[in-house]
């Protein structure tokens, strides 16, 4: 069932168009990632769920309630800011309690309630301190705290784990994933990492520029992305790109010409082969953990720039015939800078687009 | 290098300390000296000290009314621009509406002229509105004065608290006046201080209005001060002993409040 959706949603401030409409919606219980680089409008959409942005255009529903126009307090919607937000005046337990003083709740089930949150985040032993008084981790637990007491119908988080180090992070990203597990409750996320996306995301919503590029799971995402930037941006390093050329189309197969490729040219298999005709570019997408070294078919010829050893693999810098090319690998190859290394992949792991980007 | 570096810095503190507090020095030290020891040359350093000055100043009617008068004036002078001005400047910092930066400049443009220019203009005005020599019209005056610096002050404090503090409580469910007493007032309070005292001193010592705008029922202690000097004498004691009774309340107050404009209030609100 549809808990929040947004329709055709747009937001312009004076003559600049930052959301140009945006269609989607969420299940209850479901976690939704919007992820995008920044300028993409996507912290502004999460802005208008929780009525901190007004709409321009468009319609936004929660519980089957239109809230378009709705106060933000009303929508009973909570949010964790970039940033924190935490009142430095106020105790953690007054940061918590806070919002349920204002709905007027019994000062017993206002304890209740943070009792309850600050056990859930082991806030137990801090609940008398000052935030300054704080580290970065702790105040994050207490920004998702102050959301928690107030049972919402939608938990928005804004880039929550962007001020934390990295360890810090991918503790606090496991947790956010524990708690919505446990609390079962319809969250809504912004973050340009596309790692936090990937990991926590029961759906990503990819953004550009104020338009919907993709909406999907992480592995439809990963498997299938619907275009070039999608591809880029989902997985991590990013996916190489080889514009090639068609030199023979036929049913159910491609030959494609490009001088990266060993012999010059590469054979596909792929069912969209009568989409395009002799003489097209199509980019061919391959990712840096799909691509084999002493592959017994190899499929691209390169020079190696640079071999980065991370301890258990190693990402090697590569060059074609001009475009770089990153290669992730198990172990550690002996290979020098200047080294001549072929590279294979299985067929099923190459990707095809269009000149114009567009999934083939 | 550093440690003459630390010697320089300490001599030039030293000046400067010497220099303002030496004035502040003489004054009470001639607050207890006879009017023989303060005239002597050289000065006298070790003296006897007497309490005739203070006596007869306090056995005037004239000096503790007028102490009465300032400290009421200065108060509610306070206390008003305070209670006016804050609000005024949560309004400019935080919200966008037609003229803002007219009103801002309309504000700032108040402490343009010279007070003196308009002394007498006010002065007529007063007159007819039958408020010569009462403690409204100085409390009115004083306000016209104080108000654009609270609102200065406290604006630029008010803007200094993050925008994010503002939605986090809206999200919480606080309405606009919630958000003024329970997030900003708090978080503004050095700077609030600081205005208050601002207010109160200047209201404290202004003499120029004071002299013009009151007769007897409204007079203010620095009118009174000056009443001392005479044609003919000069009762530098007395002078002196009232200039020390002026003094003390200020002191006192800037005492008190400094201890709220802890810098560093609203550390810990963001990362």
């Amino acid at each position: 069932m549809t808990f929040l959706r947004l329709d055709s949603i747009k937001k312009n401030f004076g003559d600049v168009s930052v959301i140009k409409g945006v269609t989607f919606s969420a299940a209850k219980g479901e976690f939704v990632v919007f992820v995008g680089p920044s300028g993409c409008g996507k912290s502004t959409l999460l802005r208008m769920i929780a009525g901190l942005e007004d709409v321009s255009e468009g319609q936004l529903r929660i519980d089957d309630k239109d809230v378009t126009y709705e106060e933000p307090a009303k929508r009973e919607v909570s949010m964790v800011f970039q940033s924190y937000a935490l009142y430095p005046h106020m105790s953690v337990f007054e940061n918590m309690a806070f919002g349920l003083r204002m709905a007027k709740m019994p000062e017993n089930e206002i304890r209740t309630r943070v009792a309850e949150a600050a056990r859930i985040l082991q806030l137990e032993p801090l609940l008398e301190r000052k935030p300054r008084a704080l580290s970065g981790g702790q105040r994050q637990r207490v920004a998702i705290g102050r959301s928690i007491v107030r049972h919402p119908k939608i938990f928005l988080f804004d880039e929550p784990l962007s001020n934390l180090d990295a360890e810090l992070r991918s503790q606090m990203r496991v947790e956010i994933a524990k708690l919505h597990r446990s609390l079962g409750a319809t969250m809504v996320y912004v973050t340009h990492d596309q790692v936090e996306a990937m990991t926590l995301a029961d759906r990503i919503v990819v953004l550009r520029a104020g338009l919907v590029e993709q909406i999907g799971s992480p592995t439809e995402l990963y498997d299938r992305p619907a275009n070039t930037f999608v591809a880029g941006f989902i997985g991590s390093p990013k996916m190489n790109f080889i514009n090639a050329t068609v030199s023979a189309a036929g049913p159910g197969s491609l030959v494609l010409d490009h001088v990266t490729f060993v012999g010059g040219r590469l054979v596909v298999d792929t069912p969209s082969a009568g989409k395009v005709k002799v003489g097209d570019t199509v980019i061919v997408g391959l990712r840096p953990e799909h691509l084999e070294i002493g592959s017994s078919a190899p499929v691209l010829s390169l020079t190696l720039d640079f071999a980065e050893n991370l301890g258990g693999s190693t990402q090697l810098y590569a060059r074609g015939e001009g475009e770089p090319v990153i290669i992730v690998t198990p172990g550690r190859p002996a290979l020098d800078a200047g080294d001549t290394v072929k590279a294979g992949i299985s067929p099923k792991h190459i990707y095809l687009f269009d000149a114009a980007g567009i999934a083939l | 290098m550093r440690v003459s570096g630390k010697l320089f810095h300490a001599l030039g503190l030293a000046v400067v300390v010497v220099f303002t507090l030496f004035p502040f020095f003489w004054m009470v030290a001639a607050s207890f000296k006879t009017q023989a020891d303060i005239l002597a040359t050289p000065p006298v350093w070790f003296f006897t000290p007497t309490l005739q000055n203070y006596q007869e100043i306090f056995a005037d009617s004239k000096v503790i009314g007028a102490i009465g008068n300032s400290l009421l004036i200065a108060t509610a002078t306070t206390a008003l621009a305070v209670l006016l001005g804050a609000p005024a400047a949560f309004a400019l910092a935080r919200y966008e509406f037609r003229g803002k930066s007219d009103l801002w400049f309309w504000f700032i443009s108040n402490r343009m002229t010279s007070p003196i220019v308009l002394a007498l203009p006010v002065y007529l005005l007063a007159m007819q509105a039958n408020l010569l020599d009462t403690h409204i019209v100085l409390i009115l005056i004083y306000l016209t004065f104080n108000l654009p610096i609270v609102v200065w002050i406290c604006t630029d404090q008010f803007k200094s608290i993050p925008a994010d503090l503002e939605q986090a409580a809206r999200l919480d469910g606080a309405d606009q006046f919630t958000i003024f007493r329970k997030i900003y007032l708090p978080l503004a309070a050095p700077g609030i201080a600081v205005s208050a005292i601002f207010s109160f001193i200047f209201s404290w010592n202004e003499l120029l209005y004071a002299l013009v705008l009151t007769r007897r029922a409204a007079q203010t202690a620095p009118v009174v001060a000056t009443s001392f000097m005479s044609g003919y004498e000069l009762p530098w004691g007395k002078i002196m002993a009232a200039g020390t009774v002026i003094v003390l309340p200020v002191t006192i107050f800037a005492l008190l409040v400094s201890r709220h404009m802890v810098r560093g209030l609203t550390m810990g609100a963001t990362k």
